[in-house]
């Protein structure tokens, strides 16, 4: 065991340059997939958070909307009622949570609340905002009950599941998530065929001592060991080094510095970074094991 | 000891057989020289018996191993109860005689007791005792292929075989390294040397299997070459 590691720190020596490369690459494409994995956990919980408040919006019909759907104009105080009264149906209310009603006025403050300081704020009036019935369902998966119960119902002008909007920010970050596992596995490639080139190129500056060692019947585990080392000690680095990276990232980035600036909402924390951090030692070193193991098999024939 | 029968070695991409239909029984502690001109067969012949290559067609025994079947993992066992010389000594530059033949042991994985033992008691068999420490580069060709017979000797093989042990020295050298591998021979190694040394094969009168074109034309006990 003496001779296999020093073996192995000659082999450092030796390839300096290459081992460095090897870290670098090992550490930034991990980190790449600690990041996105991050991502990935930030979009669920979200889903969590989000879905379990998003609620559908039965829009009545107001003096602009469209004559197609509203050829009457403004909702009539009886089709309001003859609405409210479905919803309070036997078979709709065993789906719903709550439901409230949101007048001209309410509406009217709310986009003023969302849209302060925005041109459109001043132009808009509460007239042209749609009075609407907000529905919590108690299962927001079941959306479309309501949606196809209402659509087309004299006096509503649209039905419109709040996640729908939701999906829309969730598959943008999905899509961030998958693009940096893309990134991830090309650099992780990379990083293979990069750990077997420094393999390859220790073993044929160790050519001699090989020949002599296959001459001498010296075991290919024995003959093998310290190249597969050598290549698996430089990617446990690089990935020390990327676990270190993810957990500063969710210290310093997300709960430092996003956490600070939108408080409602919740984010990946430490705990979940060090769920993390396990995940991409055990991929670096796998990774770095087959790879210097297959180099070194083809370079190596008995 | 060794039993080839039938083999025939073809290498890709030439049309002729490197051997041809080849058969040669070696028993314990014989001494057989192969000669023959560059290209007749012998290294190809060495390389079967080290299991550096498998035959084509036919069988190869050695130390009562089938070559041609033995899964590649058991190689290795199989090469520490054979002795290897060849005619650039392939040493280690960076490591002291002491420690070129130390290093075949701890490959091996001897223990530092075996290894501290053996390995000044096979220096001084082959006359190097007080040499321990220099480096080959400090040595004389002789003294390296010493060495390298040491490495070879240390597990005390039953078999030696050398390719071209002399084709790099001189002839009063060659006939130090002579003396040494037939003391080898009579202390119950069996030896396969392979050479194009006539002086050699003449003055020792041991057997003599010549190659020519990858087939055996003589195998002569007590020939010349």
């Amino acid at each position: 065991m003496k001779f296999v590691f020093s073996e192995v720190a000659q082999g450092f020596r030796r390839n300096l340059s290459m081992v460095v490369s090897v870290i670098l690459v090992t550490f930034i494409s991990l980190t790449f997939v600690g990041t996105a994995s991050l991502l990935q956990m930030q979009i669920g919980q979200m889903k969590n958070y989000w879905y379990d408040r998003a609620q559908v919006a039965v829009y009545m019909c107001s003096d602009v909307s469209a004559t197609d759907v509203c050829p009457q104009g403004e909702a009539s105080e009886d089709l309001k009622a003859s609405v409210k009264e479905k919803l309070e149906s036997n078979t709709l209310s065993q789906y719903i949570d709550k439901y409230y009603f949101e007048d001209h006025d309410q509406a009217y403050a709310t986009f003023q609340e969302q849209f302060k300081g925005n041109a459109v704020a001043k132009y808009v009036t509460a007239k042209q905002l749609n009075e609407t019935y907000w529905v919590k369902l108690k299962d927001s998966t079941k959306s479309q009950i309501i949606t196809e119960s209402f659509t087309g119902v004299a006096g509503v002008e649209e039905v419109r599941d709040q996640r729908s909007y939701l999906d829309q920010i969730f598959s943008i970050l999905n899509a961030a998530s998958l693009a940096a596992i893309g990134i991830a596995v090309l650099m992780l490639f990379s990083a293979a065929l990069l750990i077997s080139t420094t393999i390859r190129l220790s073993a044929f500056s160790r050519r001699r001592e090989l020949g002599i060692m296959r001459l001498v019947g010296a075991s290919n585990f024995y003959i093998q060991l310290p190249f597969i080392l050598e290549g698996v000690v430089a990617a446990t680095i690089g990935s020390i080094l990327s676990g270190a990276a993810v957990l500063a990232i969710v210290q310093f980035f997300v709960q430092g510095y996003l956490a600070e600036r939108l408080p409602f909402t919740s984010f990946v924390g430490l705990a979940d970074g060090l769920l993390v951090v396990p995940v991409l030692i055990g991929a670096g070193i796998v990774l770095a094991a087959l790879a210097s193991g297959l180099a070194i098999r083809r370079y190596l024939r008995i | 000891m060794i039993s080839i029968s039938n083999v025939s070695k073809q290498y890709r991409g030439s049309a002729r057989p490197a051997l041809n239909n080849v058969s040669l029984e070696v028993a314990k502690g014989d001494f057989v020289f192969l000669v023959g001109a560059s290209g007749s067969g012998k290294s190809s012949l060495m390389r079967l018996m080290l299991r550096e290559d498998v035959p084509t067609k036919g069988s190869v025994h050695v130390l009562g191993e089938n070559l041609v079947g033995i899964p590649s993992r058991r190689v290795p066992f199989f090469r520490r109860r054979l002795g290897v010389v060849f005619q650039d000594f392939r040493l280690l530059p960076n490591k002291t005689v002491a420690q070129n033949v130390a290093f075949s042991l701890e490959v091996i994985g001897k223990s530092q007791g075996f290894i501290q033992e053996a390995v000044p008691e096979v220096l001084r068999l082959v006359g190097l005792e007080g040499k321990a420490d220099r480096l080959p580069s400090e040595l004389s060709g002789g003294e390296q292929q010493r060495v390298a017979l040491a490495r070879a000797i240390v597990n005390k093989p039953a078999l030696l075989l050398a390719d071209e042990p002399t084709g790099n020295l001189d002839p009063t050298t060659s006939q130090d390294i002579m003396a040494l591998i037939e003391r080898i021979n009579l202390a119950g190694t069996t030896v396969i040397m392979a050479t194009h040394d006539r002086g050699i094969v003449d003055r020792l009168k041991k057997r003599v299997v010549e190659l020519k074109d990858g087939e055996i034309i003589r195998d002569q006990v007590g020939g010349s070459y």
